[in-house]
């Protein structure tokens, strides 16, 4: 696949560039900075973009704002954010109605070279990916009127492996059980959350956070 | 006679302070000097005594008006500055003592309606003596010259020896009162002009307030960039060196060689991480400056710099600790400054000892223009200030910067 890169560390960046690279995909851009970025974006769209969160000139949130304007501008360009931290915030803005291909991941977790991978191909077939960390820190949310405090052990398991961007297979395989018993569950999560069954597996996804994040 | 120009418990700037430090020869005149010039500034002060009073009774109707409902009349603050000015500049000429300027006119009125009396109790007892001189000198003319006595009287030696004993007596009373209008004058000064000790405490404890406020402001600053320091630094090489490993690894039995490259590519990576960490660790808070104290640290900063630094410590001893942490971060942040923006082609830094305090400067000499205000400087003033330290930044145009900073030791 095409790939585009915004990171302003040059390390990581010539890393990444590297890895992607040895993996057989074409890396269109390596830049430094969001503007440069949404600039080669516009100039020839790619599968997927790279960016991470803090970068010039005020490395807050920069990389976010580029990743949104592409999603709103380019919805066929697959976007994979880097972050520092686990930002509810950023999940949130990046979860927007009715869109595939996105993902929230934690920039250490491009160690993790598998996993990484695996990621940038879920969100460039449409999918998405987000990171265990944000998945956990929006589950563990407790409020009052909690509706994941309604579900059992297993199926908090299921949703959290759900939300991952995890197809029913893979999570029956992560959690040694039949597919068909997933299927269940996810049927049980889904009455319970009183959400539709919605067909996608992506929408679903983003359904479900989007619903933890309200 | 000596005591005119001291007062008991009070601090004494000048005037007589000169006396103890001359030599014992002119210790005498010294004293004769001082007790005349203070006699001469109780007549001036009688006079200006006479003045005040005329003001204060013409003042009376128009201040009175106003009280409580509008500001005092301008004129009548105008005239009592004024007045106060004289009183001041009459202080310090004739009795060495010096005063701070009223804040108001209210207060420069109530400290002449305080004065003037004093002023008046001082001519009193000058025309006192001068009244007593004469007759002394009558009485003798009398006995001895023209042989006309006073009351008849004949100078016998008991008259004689009772009369210059009770006007010894007298003369020592005048004197002493003398003595102490100069301590009252002085005081009704200090207390009715100068901050008082209630405004003093108000001032610094809003001074104390701020660089507290100040301090907290510098540590978060800090914190962030040790925070920026390890994203940007060691964080990045660990994430690399993570994926060279996870490279190596997918690699693996298939190229067994390239494998082998990316491990070797791997381990380089850690020793980087390591310096950079090393590196991030020093900068937080360098360990020598706790256990060999500040010319270590500051070699240590000239080893690292990458313009020349000269270093010229010239402090004995070693300051207490916080006021070396504040010196050596002084200097680190200056000589970094002047690294990175200045272009300087060296650096010099100074340290010594005036007066009980340490004395930093760092010259270097770039094209100056350096910002007082940004980040890095504005912390270290803050740093300085909250331990009542002076700092100061002088960088103009086309250079040399100039960075000093005071702080005192005790």
């Amino acid at each position: 696949m095409r790939v585009m890169l915004a990171e302003d560390s040059t390390l990581l960046r010539e890393g990444l560039v590297r890895l992607l690279a040895e993996e057989g995909h074409e890396i269109a851009a390596a830049v430094g900075d969001g503007d440069a970025l949404l600039a080669a974006v516009a100039a020839a769209p790619p599968d997927v973009v790279v960016v991470d969160v803090r970068m010039p000139p005020t490395h807050t949130d920069e990389g976010l704002r580029a990743a949104l304007e592409i999603r709103r501008r380019w919805p066929g360009v697959g976007v994979l954010v880097l972050s520092q931290y686990v930002e509810k915030r950023y999940a949130a803005e990046l979860i927007s109605a009715d869109s595939g291909g996105v993902g929230y991941l934690l920039k250490d977790r491009v160690a993790q070279v598998d996993e990484f991978l695996d990621a940038l191909d879920r969100i460039a077939a449409g999918g998405a990916a987000f990171d265990p960390d944000v998945v956990r820190r929006l589950v563990a949310r407790s409020t009052h009127a909690d509706p994941l405090a309604r579900l059992t052990p297993r199926e908090r398991d299921v949703l959290d492996h759900m939300a991952q961007g995890h197809t029913n297979g893979s999570i029956a395989a992560h959690l040694h059980v039949s597919q068909s018993a997933v299927e269940k569950h996810v049927n049980a999560i889904f009455d319970k959350l009183e959400l539709s069954n919605t067909a996608g597996y992506s929408r679903r996804v983003l359904a479900v956070l989007r619903y933890l994040q309200s | 006679m000596d005591r005119a120009g001291t007062e008991p418990g009070g601090t004494d700037p000048g005037g007589t302070a000169g006396d103890a430090a001359a030599g014992s020869g002119t210790a005498g005149g010294n004293a004769v000097r001082t007790a005349a010039r203070a006699c001469a500034g109780l007549a001036l002060g009688a006079l200006t005594a006479v003045l005040e009073i005329a003001f204060l009774l013409v003042a009376v109707v128009p201040v009175l008006f106003s009280l409580g409902r509008r500001p005092l009349p301008s004129p009548v603050v105008a005239g009592a500055g004024r007045l106060t000015e004289l009183e001041r500049r009459r202080l310090a000429a004739f009795f060495a003592a010096r005063s701070a300027a009223p804040e108001g006119g209210g207060r420069a009125l109530a400290y002449l309606a305080v004065r003037a009396p004093i002023g008046l109790l001082g001519g009193t007892i000058l025309l006192l003596i001068v009244y007593g001189a004469y007759l002394g000198a009558g009485l003798m003319t009398g006995w001895w010259v023209t042989g006309d006595y006073m009351d008849g009287i004949p100078p016998d030696l008991w008259i004689v020896a009772y009369t210059f004993l009770a006007g010894a007596l007298l003369l020592f009373i005048a004197v002493q009162g003398l003595a102490g209008v100069v301590a009252l004058e002085r005081a009704t000064a200090r207390r009715r002009l100068g901050p008082s000790p209630l405004d003093a405490y108000r001032r610094r404890i809003a001074e104390l307030r701020e660089t507290r406020a100040q301090v907290v402001d510098a540590v978060d600053d800090e914190r962030r960039r040790i925070e920026r320091d390890l994203h940007d630094g060691v964080q990045q090489r660990l994430v690399a060196l993570g994926m060279l490993i996870g490279r190596a690894r997918r690699a693996g039995d298939g190229d067994p060689e390239r494998a082998a490259e990316l491990l070797r590519q791997a381990h380089e990576e850690s020793r980087r991480a390591l310096e950079d960490l090393r590196e991030v660790s020093w900068r937080v808070f360098p360990a020598a400056l706790d256990g060999e104290g500040l010319r270590t640290a500051l070699e240590t900063v000239a080893e690292r710099s990458a313009v020349p630094v000269t270093i010229d410590h010239a402090f004995p001893g070693r300051p207490p600790h916080m006021v070396e942490t504040a010196a050596y971060f002084v200097v680190c942040e200056a000589v970094t400054n002047a690294a990175k923006h200045s272009g300087a082609g060296r650096v010099h830094v100074g340290v010594a000892e005036h007066d009980g305090r340490i004395r930093v400067r760092v010259e270097d000499d770039g094209t100056g223009g350096a910002d007082p205000g940004g980040g890095g400087l504005a912390g270290l003033a803050r740093r300085v200030a909250a331990l009542d330290g002076t700092f100061a930044v002088h960088s103009p145009p086309g250079g040399p910067t100039v960075i000093t900073a005071e702080l005192p030791c005790a």
